[in-house]
Formats: C-alpha cells, structure tokens, sequence
C-alpha cells in the first residue's frame, strides 16, 4: 500500500541517485564533453569551469534537498529551518543560472539551462515565502490560548 | 507587548493556585503558565469567559494596556 512516508522514501531515493549522477559527471567530465561534443574539444577548459563551478551549488542544493525531505520525515514540517534549507535551494537554483549565463559566450544552448534554473529557483522561493507565512501562523496558533 | 496580563494578581487576591484555575477553565498548566507570563499572542473568548467564571472577576481585571 502506497502512503506518505513510502513517497517521502521514494523522494530520498530520487535525491541520492541525483547525488550520485552528480558525482559521476564531475568525475567523468573530461570523458563526457569528448563524447558529447567532439567538434568542441578546443573549448573543454570552459566547460570543465561551468561544470565543476555549476556542481558546487548543486551539490549544496542536493544536499538541502535531503535535509528538508529528513525533516518532513519527522513530521516537522512548518519549521524556520525549512524555511532556510528552501531559501538555501533558491539562491543554489540562482547561482547556477548564474554560471550558466556566464557560459553563454562559448556555447549558447547554457541559456535554456540558465532560463530553467532560474525559473525553479523562483518557483523554490515562492514555496519558501508559502512556508514562512504558514510557519507564523503555527506558531501564533500554538500561542492562542 | 503593551497588554499585560494580570492573572497572577487577580488569582492571589481569589487565593487560587494555577493547577485548581487550569483545572476549572479545562486548559494545560503549560498553557496557562503561557498566558501568566504574557507570552500567549492571543486569548480565545472562550477562555476569557471561563477565567472569569473561575475568578468572579472582569476581563478588565485581567487585561491591561499600558504604553
């Protein structure tokens, strides 16, 4: 039988696979960029730098991601420190359309990649701004006497 | 916050402890010690009508606004 804390599991799960696809692309990132574009091996320090500086905050992101699932696992949703882990994954979501905005000028389809990122990470922050004010009310009902 | 709450004051002039008044308006001690020591944002009517049951008193007695 399906429920709510099997779909927090299955969740988890997706986060660490990501984790992992993330680790086996910042270690085969020489290889991948060689099979994936061949005609573009005289620009491979460039997207080397857009890889490992874009894993960094994803790798926060990741992680802040696993963190919030652990805690909605404990059933302690409506917390500030939820709160943070989202604001944490917004500004993670912004810094790699950042990066990728900065990788436009050598190779132009890091836009569509920017443009994605950037609009989840708006998406993140309104769902932050949701739970902040979700997080206000808990705590003014809990101190209504 | 501006509102004082002046239970305490109101309930050593009844001579009534904070078990028997939680007891007699049906809330927690936890609760009531919450609004003893004015941390509580908010009181229910409920709860103003039944302290004032319990004490013989007004919500005036137990509220006050000061600048």
């Amino acid at each position: 039988m399906w429920s709510g804390r099997k779909s927090i599991s299955l969740s988890k799960f997706c986060v660490l696979v990501f984790a992992v696809m993330l680790i086996g692309t910042v270690l085969s990132a020489p290889w991948l960029i060689r099979w994936f574009r061949p005609d573009l091996a005289e620009k491979k320090a460039l997207f080397l730098s857009t890889i490992y500086s874009g894993s960094i905050p994803a790798a926060i992101l990741l992680y802040c991601l696993y963190r919030l699932l652990h805690q909605i696992e404990l059933e302690q949703v409506f917390i500030t420190e939820n709160v943070e882990y989202l604001r944490r994954i917004s500004w993670c979501c912004f810094a790699g359309s950042v990066i990728c905005l900065a990788s436009i000028p050598y190779y132009f389809p890091w836009c569509f990649v920017a443009v994605a990122a950037a609009f989840m990470g708006l998406i993140v922050r309104v769902i932050k701004n949701v739970i902040a004010q979700a997080v206000e009310l808990k705590n003014e009902s809990e101190l209504t006497i | 916050m501006p509102i004082i709450v002046n239970l305490d004051v109101v309930m050593a002039k009844r001579k009534m402890s904070s078990g028997e008044l939680a007891e007699k308006i049906n809330i927690s001690q936890a609760n009531l010690s919450i609004l003893k020591t004015s941390k509580a944002k908010a009181i229910r009517f409920s709860t103003l009508e039944a302290i004032c049951k319990a004490l013989e008193c007004q919500p005036g007695d137990i509220l006050e606004f000061r600048e």
